[in-house]
């Protein structure tokens, strides 16, 4: 055993490939065996919690976008769970539906970024092009409903931007069926190479007591042992009405945080294909909520409201005084607690491990500084 | 103002939220941490002005429910729980950094996201936003902040 | 035809040099925030950005001779994008990609971002957008390009 003052300090990033955007580990190294991880995080710290103080409960959405970037209508949804509850405006039934469809769309978005990306970090290209083209077929969709191909602003106070018309629907049938055959395409390029196998199996192994202490959610718990998925524990929106599972493992490894994101993308398939043929039809908007009159919409007294992000438990805690303003606003960050967790699962591991280990992590920076 | 009364209340999604002093903070945590609530959602520091409120959110796996736990602070200063859970080591040193409540007994409160000197906590709400200050990076790579733009600027 | 005069030689080679060095741009990966997104779907499928000779992104700014400053730049950041910056070797452009680089966008109010990139490093080309779709990205990599042939941008 070296002492301690014969290990190296290693720095990784904040400009890094494989750190997922702009994150900094300080590493303690004994040759290849990183001893201790420190991540230092705060460089994309864009002050949205101060500017949603300054904001009408409206506007703050766009905020509310930029945050899970990858996945934008899921933080939509997750922001007006709690301000509809704060200002009690709530959508008509269509509107719920069409919030369904676009949240799963978008979980379905960010894990493919997340799939590529992960490919990336361990040097395989060709899973990139795959992902990103199924991607491009989400998109569309996203662009025919909201005119953005990402960061879509399409939810707002009351229901949705603009209605799903018979183009649109047509696209995610169209998803729907082609979809299943591509994700199996994307995840035998994974599956089936001996280099991710071995690079990913008995790696990073997270105890489920663990994971629990340090408030980990999503994937990450899940893969752990703990059937916790917000949308069946406190059913949002419209899933108490459609049949899903929540994939889970016991293994607690790389590859068993794979196998659950791969098995949630087929769930989420699942979900948007029931809600399509479930759509009802009516409004799409609350008339209490005019855009006229949504400047005008005033909140008192705090929800806090939990929604299930692609990233794990994704929160939103809002504190109003009366005013058109918020009074206060808090995120629960997913990512945040699923990076701190990095201080457990980052001691004596290789290198070459902890990139794949932070990889399947999945973090979104934009979410974690805010 | 209201003064503050320790007892049980509903919230406005129907919710329980437990009133608190913050002297009885640690023990009706550690309390409801041995009846299944495991999990820490969030903490969250309110400046109301006059005193800090101070907001925690628990969540029972068995039961499936949430609770939240309310305790007001009037010198910024409140225990610190890094002893119960371990995923309030950054939250409080994240509050800390943006909402300046001192918690008391925590292992390493720094900041989370601003460098150290920086002055002023953002989410005060006597925070002043026309103060600018600049950040730079010293020689063993560490930030500071100073009010003066400097030579990278 | 040759007729032996060096300053018509000279023009061609610099010509030359031009046409070659717009079209063999290598970006630097540097993904900040939203933006990076849409950076990494140009280099895939349906906008090929390896069409006009920038496939390759490195991981080095030693090695590369574009940077896309794409996504918000925070005032902790700005120190690393400059240092970034100095590190490339001449010749080197910058490409401000998205509002928030340009001018702070949405962000503009706050207190830990940088009101556009340019106060820390100087910039080439600027397109707008939050974020910038790959076309307009692609667009403004083509301006980029007019622009070291020395043509007329606007």
């Amino acid at each position: 055993m070296v002492a301690m003052s014969d290990w190296v300090e290693l720095n990784i990033g904040p400009h890094h490939p494989s750190t997922h955007g702009v994150l900094r580990l300080k590493a303690r190294v004994e040759g290849e065996m990183v001893r201790e991880v420190e991540p230092v995080i705060g460089y994309l710290h864009r002050n949205a919690e101060k500017l949603c103080e300054n904001t009408f409960f409206c506007d703050n959405i766009i905020y509310f976008d930029r945050m899970d970037y990858v996945g934008a209508p899921g933080m939509e949804v997750g922001y007006l769970e709690a301000a509809e509850k704060l200002l009690g405006v709530f959508p008509p039934e269509r509107a719920v539906w069409i919030r369904t469809i676009m949240a799963e769309l978008s979980r379905i978005a960010s894990h493919l970024i997340w799939l590529a990306a992960f490919g990336l970090e361990l040097g395989m290209l060709t899973p990139f092009f795959y992902c990103f083209d199924l991607r491009e077929s989400i998109l569309t969709i996203f662009v025919e409903a909201s005119g953005s191909r990402l960061l879509t602003n399409y939810c707002s106070i009351g229901g949705v931007y603009q209605d799903f018309n018979e183009k649109i629907t047509d696209e995610v049938e169209k998803f729907v069926q082609d979809a299943p055959k591509k994700v199996e395409e994307i995840n035998s390029l994974f599956i089936k190479n001996d280099i991710f196998i071995s690079r990913n199996k008995g790696i990073g192994v997270l105890d489920k007591n663990v994971a629990i202490e340090y408030g980990v959610t999503g994937h990450m718990l899940r893969a752990s042992g703990v059937e916790y998925d917000v949308r069946k524990a406190e059913p949002y929106l419209a899933y108490s009405k459609v049949n899903f599972e929540i994939p889970t493992s016991t293994k607690g490894d790389n590859l068993a945080r794979y196998l659950v994101r791969i098995e949630e993308i087929r769930q989420s398939i699942k979900i948007i294909s029931q809600s399509i043929k479930k759509l009802p039809e009516g409004p799409f908007f609350n008339p209490k909520a005019k855009k006229s009159m949504m400047i005008r919409l005033r909140g008192d007294g705090e929800v806090y409201a939990r929604t299930e992000s692609s990233k794990g438990e994704f929160g939103v805690y809002i504190v109003g005084d009366g005013g058109v303003k918020p009074y206060r606003v808090r995120v629960r960050s997913p990512s945040l607690r699923n990076l701190s967790v990095m201080r457990e699962l980052g001691r004596n591991v290789m290198i070459a491990d902890l990139v794949s280990i932070l990889g399947t992590t999945d973090l979104v920076f934009g979410e974690i500084d805010r | 103002m209201m003064e503050f009364q320790p007892g049980e209340e509903r919230g406005k999604d129907g919710r329980r939220i437990i009133k608190v002093r913050k002297e009885d903070l640690v023990s009706t945590l550690s309390k409801l941490k041995s009846e299944g609530y495991i999990h820490l959602s969030l903490i969250t520091g309110v400046d109301r002005k006059d005193f800090i409120e101070v907001v925690y959110h628990l969540h029972s796996f068995e039961r499936n429910e949430y609770i939240s736990v309310k305790t007001v602070t009037y010198n910024s200063e409140v225990p610190s729980v890094t002893s119960l859970w371990k995923s309030a080591d950054w939250e409080e040193r994240e509050e800390y950094d943006l909402v300046g409540i001192r918690f008391i007994g925590h292992p390493n409160l720094k900041r989370l996201f601003l460098p150290e000197n920086w002055v002023g906590h953002p989410l005060r709400k006597d925070y002043d936003l026309k103060n600018v200050q600049y950040i730079n990076v010293d020689e063993e790579g560490e930030d500071y902040a100073t009010f003066d733009p400097g030579d990278g600027w | 035809m040759k007729t032996g005069d060096p300053g018509i030689l000279t023009t061609t080679l610099e010509k030359a040099l031009e046409w070659g060095r717009s079209n063999s741009l290598w970006p630097l990966t540097f993904g900040l925030a939203c933006c990076a997104i849409e950076m990494m779907a140009i280099q895939a499928s349906k906008v090929d950005i390896s069409r006009f000779g920038s496939e390759i992104f490195r991981n080095s700014p030693r090695q590369s001779d574009l940077m896309i400053v794409s996504g918000t730049v925070t005032k902790k950041m700005a120190p690393r994008v400059k240092r970034l910056y100095d590190e490339m070797p001449y010749p080197k452009y910058v490409i401000a990609m998205g509002v928030c680089v340009i001018q702070g966008g949405p962000y503009v109010e706050g207190y830990s971002v940088v009101l556009g990139v340019d106060r820390v490093i100087p910039v080439d080309v600027y397109v707008p957008g939050c974020p910038p779709t790959p076309e307009a990205l692609t667009y403004g990599l083509m301006t980029l390009q007019k622009k070291i042939r020395g043509e007329a941008t606007r």
